[in-house]
């Protein structure tokens, strides 16, 4: 292993991605299946509270759900947007799907979403991935 | 009292029907008496796979209608004792498949039967349901590949809320994964999820690993069960999946790439 590599990321193997991104996707699918969650909802009045203070776009908020054998974690990462980014109408906004059915696609918030189409002028908003939370709930089962 | 098994992935093309006729000839061959019933109405292939589509007369929904008897439809397996095939039409649809019809015949079926395999259609709509409400035993086939996986995971889902044994608060179905078209090479490559990586999303018992096999093809041209070509790879994998799900404890082989000398280096390298 050259010294470089520390720096340079390596491309993950396909195989490593594909378990990672059925992982993430199934680990939302199964939330609506084992009968009554309230982890969806919860993470909907979470959103809420944090949009009280903060104006984030849902379009950067990224919920994780990692369900082990006893122990799931919800993790929540919010981009929230620069200082000078202007408070946009409500209007102009395309209705933002609700955070339980927002695809976790990407592994960072950075990353480029493909099939999820972001509307333009938050690409170049001057938001910096400045993670507001960061692993929280725990539940057990 | 036959026990019922159910044959299932959600995904189309991951190899059920193979999987189906392989693993019915394999109990069969261990002495139980089988049969495998298509559940694929309208879609008929398990026929096909199994060699038997110029002796198709009557079919399951014409015994479910009652303008067939069980035994007229039954076909008996020329090359195996105590196998038998029940075809589905081909021109029905499967809204020919009623919850009633289908209890009355799998009943009929377990008084004579040891076991009965079910071949389920792909999807979860009402042919996959049927084949795998009244289960008593399923197998998930899943290729390790992400749009197979997260569909076995959906099939698990609706066989944990939607099987009779569910519905009725009895023990559950047992599930087992049965992983199909495995490519140790590509694995090795990083290609290819790993047989633990698909258990570890799954979180169900492995019942065997078919790896890829230019023998599966063969055998389906042909009209046999790939698990009666004994030197294949793919029949021996299913052979080695029935005898674990007979309770035998079968190290699992073709997991790993096959180890090539210098000679067969030379030959892969010019082939």
């Amino acid at each position: 292993m050259s010294i470089f590599s520390f720096f340079r990321s390596t491309p993950k193997a396909s195989a490593v991605q594909a378990k990672e991104r059925l992982q993430i996707v199934m680990a939302h699918e199964r939330v609506g299946r084992t009968g009554p969650d309230y982890l969806p909802m919860l993470q909907q009045e979470l959103l809420a509270v944090i949009a009280k203070y903060v104006d984030i776009d849902e379009n950067k908020v990224e919920v994780k759900l990692d369900r082990g054998g006893d122990c799931s974690t919800l993790e929540v990462n919010i981009e929230l947007p620069g200082r000078d980014a202007v408070r946009k109408p409500a209007a102009s906004t395309p209705s933002a799907k609700p955070a339980a059915g927002a695809k976790p696609a990407g592994a960072k918030p950075a990353e480029t979403r493909t099939g999820d189409s972001k509307p333009s002028e938050n690409r170049n908003a001057p938001s910096v991935g400045s993670v507001l939370t960061n692993g929280g709930v725990s539940k057990r089962h | 009292m036959g026990k019922i098994i159910v044959m299932t992935s959600g995904k189309g093309g991951v190899g059920k029907t193979t999987s189906s006729a392989a693993f019915a000839t394999g109990l069969a061959l261990r002495g139980f008496k089988t049969v495998v019933i298509d559940f694929d109405v309208g879609l008929r292939n398990l026929d096909l796979v199994m060699g038997c589509e110029r002796r198709v007369v009557f079919d399951f929904i014409n015994v479910i209608n009652g303008e067939a008897k069980l035994h007229q439809a039954l076909i008996k397996d020329k090359r195996v004792d105590n196998l038998f095939i029940l075809p589905t039409s081909q021109t029905r649809d499967k809204d020919a498949l009623t919850k009633d019809g289908v209890e009355r015949i799998l009943a009929d079926l377990e008084k004579d039967f040891d076991y009965i395999v079910c071949d389920s259609p792909a999807g979860i709509e009402r042919g996959a349901l049927m084949a795998l409400y009244f289960a008593d035993h399923a197998v998930i086939v899943t290729n390790p590949e992400v749009s197979s996986v997260r569909d076995s995971d959906r099939i698990l889902g609706v066989l944990n809320a939607k099987s009779r044994r569910a519905e009725q608060g009895l023990e559950p179905v047992t599930q087992r994964l049965l992983l199909t078209r495995y490519d140790p090479e590509r694995v090795e490559r990083g290609e290819m999820l790993k047989v633990d990586d698909v258990l570890e999303i799954l979180a169900i018992p492995l019942l065997g690993v078919v790896p890829e096999s230019q023998a599966v093809l063969r055998a389906s041209n042909i009209g046999m069960p790939v698990i009666l070509d004994e030197k294949s790879n793919a029949g021996l994998a299913y052979m080695d999946a029935v005898s674990r799900f007979l309770g035998e404890d079968v190290e699992h082989r073709f997991v790993k790439p096959e180890k090539k000398g210098l000679f067969g280096r030379f030959l892969r390298r010019s082939a």
